[in-house]
């Protein structure tokens, strides 16, 4: 057996446990799920309609383009807040002082809080009438906000809460990204004089590219599929201000039975999902760099 | 010996793997959802069932209620339901329509233990469906007025029971009594309110008394826009905004402004809520009333959930045994007087001495009796979750303050509802 064959082998070996998994459990309801989305049905009737979900969806549905506004300005926000306080995050606990272990634990167990719990503790704070932050800003001088009940408000307050999680898993990759930069690079730049700011502009950013890229697409993805936090503090609400594309998808599936719509939704949001990650694909030929890429 | 001991230790874990402790039972499933109390209540329903008949076992299957719904209708999809299910009201609808539910009319028209007559029609009528019998009707009960009696008797004013008594306990009079009742501190905070605005579909009777609704009585029309329901929420809007007597959505939202705890003197909510009255208002007494009337009268709404049994289920007879248990004589006894979870649908234990006379409050016991006779069912059909969703986003704009003209934000949301149940199922 020739080394290229070998490695192949032991490739599909190393795969195959994924590949099982997706073929039986992954490409199967995406199929049923393609084929649901093109009939009308409530989990007893079915009926063969074509398009005509994605045409009513398109066409007719001002919810569907609601919610979808309401997700894409969420992830406008969330995604770039997210990556630059991860970032933040993992620059200050790559310093090397005493005790850093434990800031990391601090730093990475709000992650670790179940999202329903955390969606609760969040309403505390966004109480209007007594939560902490309306507290705060008392304590400042400035008006009291209601975070949850003001429509012009919600999303925002959802994009704050959303900073509850940069400390969790992006934080950890980032850091493993940092520690995977060779002190090298950083002695060879303080002979040359750079200062730190240099250093992070001409050093860290470049070699962290190709990790910040991985963050932003499972970033927008996982923006694009918020839904605990609305469902569980807002239902959706104030006036739809919070009804984010999976709430709307769920709430026609399970609330609604209306199945066939549902799947036609998730196929959309897989499409327009797809589309983002290419364009962001492209888009990093300019700016990700791969340590010992030719360019 | 370590050989025997390990051959023993091996049969024994054979043998309980396999002994079934219930072999030559039949074996029923129930599922139902509900708080810690009323979940062990019926845990105790169940062992009581399963000791007065020994042929049969129930098996109590517990779900959150966030979960609960869904997983129903999972369930019933893919025809692995219990048995026994309880299906909320708004559920039972959109359900019973899709086969799911085993036809108990042929059972309880043969069962010489079963009478019709013996339960209020509105429990029995609820479960009707194309001339068929779907469900018993348990946690059953009409809306009416909890009122804290001793901020009532502080502001100088009349018991509300005695006014309706007379005839003379309106909606008018109400805000009138929340205007008396609410009370602000020397920094302006409101520490005390008259009312709270009632969380949607609690409104209800509050619209079928100023003339409106929000559909027909057939569900054939939308009346969301007409000038009845909107003078019941500019009334109702005003409560909160002009009179200031109920908290606004921030203050709702915080748990420091609750009947129980003693800040609201008067709310409306269904006639389960005693067990977790009499359990957390401490310190003021307490009671209820019917609904007050308004310019087009005063009825109630009543609503329960329903005991339904699963087309799939291989033992339909004995699952209607377990069900006639749920909503036997003694059952009822222990739910609705010894624990008051709500309102008896059995007409004998309604009347009976131990429910209209208790020792701790509510006393006025013939208040939930008065509220269930004169009352009405919500109009909920197939589509109720679907046009509901629109309904509340839209009253959100009402009692958020947004919509400036209520008039105008109603007759909208009437073309909305109008669209929604206009546009072809299931689409």
């Amino acid at each position: 057996m020739t080394r290229q064959r070998r490695e192949a082998v032991w490739g599909m070996a190393f795969i195959t446990p994924w590949l099982v998994g997706f073929l039986c459990f992954t490409l199967g309801p995406m199929l049923t799920s393609l084929w649901l989305s093109l009939n009308k049905y409530d989990l007893v009737t079915h009926q063969f309609v074509g398009f005509e979900n994605y045409r009513r969806i398109l066409q007719a549905d001002p919810l569907f383009w609601k919610s979808l506004q309401n997700t894409v300005l969420y992830a406008v926000f969330t995604v770039p807040l997210g990556i630059a306080g991860s970032l933040a995050i993992a620059l200050l606990l790559n310093q090397k002082v005493r005790g850093i272990p434990v800031f990391r634990t601090c730093f990475y167990l709000p992650s670790m809080v179940p999202a329903v719990a955390g969606a609760l503790v969040w309403s505390w704070v966004f109480n209007a009438d007594n939560g902490v932050l309306n507290q705060a800003l008392g304590f400042l001088g400035l008006p009291h906000i209601q975070w949850l009940q003001d429509e012009r408000y919600t999303l925002f307050a959802f994009v704050l809460m959303s900073l509850w999680g940069v400390g969790g898993q992006r934080m950890i990759i980032f850091l493993a990204g940092l520690q995977g930069i060779s002190e090298t690079y950083y002695e060879a730049a303080k002979i040359d004089g750079a200062s730190v700011l240099q250093q992070f502009r001409h050093i860290t950013l470049p070699m962290l590219s190709p990790v910040m890229f991985f963050n932003m697409v499972l970033g927008v993805i996982g923006a694009f599929q918020v839904f605990t936090s609305a469902y569980i503090m807002t239902s959706g609400g104030p006036n739809n201000a919070s009804l984010f594309y999976a709430l709307y998808l769920f709430r026609n599936a399970f609330e609604y039975f209306k199945f066939g719509k549902a799947a036609a939704l998730a196929w959309l949001l897989f499409v327009l999902l797809l589309g983002l990650t290419l364009v962001q694909f492209k888009n990093s030929k300019k700016w990700v760099f791969y340590e010992g890429e030719a360019k | 010996m370590a050989k025997r001991l390990a051959l023993v230790l091996v049969l024994a874990v054979a043998g309980g793997c396999g002994a079934d402790p219930y072999a030559g039972k039949i074996k029923l499933r129930y599922m139902a959802w509900g708080n810690p109390e009323q979940l062990k209540l019926e845990e105790e329903l169940c062992a009581e069932f399963n000791h007065q008949n020994p042929d049969l076992h129930v098996t109590f299957i517990k779900v959150p209620n966030s979960a609960y719904a869904n997983k129903a209708v999972v369930m019933f999809a893919s025809r692995t339901a219990p048995d026994v299910v309880r299906i909320d009201h708004y559920e039972f609808p959109r359900l019973v329509r899709k086969g799911y539910f085993y036809n108990l009319k042929p059972l309880a028209d043969t069962d010489p233990e079963f009478k019709y007559a013996d339960y209020v029609d509105l429990a029995i009528d609820e479960a009707k469906y194309q001339g068929g019998w779907y469900g018993a009707n348990t946690m059953y009960g009409a809306e009416l007025i909890y009122y804290n009696k001793t901020m009532v008797r502080a502001a100088g004013l009349e018991d509300p029971y005695v006014l309706h008594k007379r005839g003379e306990w309106t909606w008018d009079k109400f805000r009138e009594y929340a205007l008396a009742m609410t009370k602000v501190d020397k920094s302006g905070r409101t520490v005390q309110f008259g009312c709270e605005i009632p969380l949607f579909p609690m409104e209800t009777p509050v619209l079928w008394a100023f003339g409106g609704a929000m559909l027909s009585d057939d569900q054939s029309h939308v009346l969301v826009g007409s000038p009845g329901t909107i003078k019941a929420y500019e009334f109702l809007a005003g409560l909160r905004w002009k009179d200031k007597v109920a908290p606004t959505p921030a203050q709702a939202s915080n748990a420091g402004y609750t009947f129980e705890g003693g800040q609201i003197g008067m709310v409306l909510n269904w006639s389960g809520m005693t067990p977790r009255y009499r359990a957390a208002a401490k310190g003021f007494e307490w009671d209820v009333c019917p609904l007050p009337t308004g310019p087009a009268g005063g009825k109630s709404m009543v609503k329960g959930n329903q005991l339904v049994v699963a087309k799939e289920s291989k033992h339909p007879a004995e699952a209607w045994r377990f069900v006639k248990f749920l909503t036997s004589d003694a059952t009822e006894r222990k739910l609705y007087i010894e624990n008051r979870r709500n309102f008896p649908t059995r007409r004998a234990v309604a009347a009976s001495q131990e429910f209209l006379h208790t020792t701790k409050p509510p006393f006025q016991t013939m208040a939930f009796i008065e509220a269930e006779r004169n009352s009405r069912p919500l109009p909920i059909g197939p589509r109720w979750n679907e046009w509901t969703t629109a309904y509340k986003a839209g009253i959100d704009n009402i009692y958020s303050g947004r919509a400036k003209d209520i008039g105008k934000e109603l007759r909208d949301l009437q073309k909305r509802i109008e669209s929604i149940l206009a546009d072809e199922e299931g689409y």
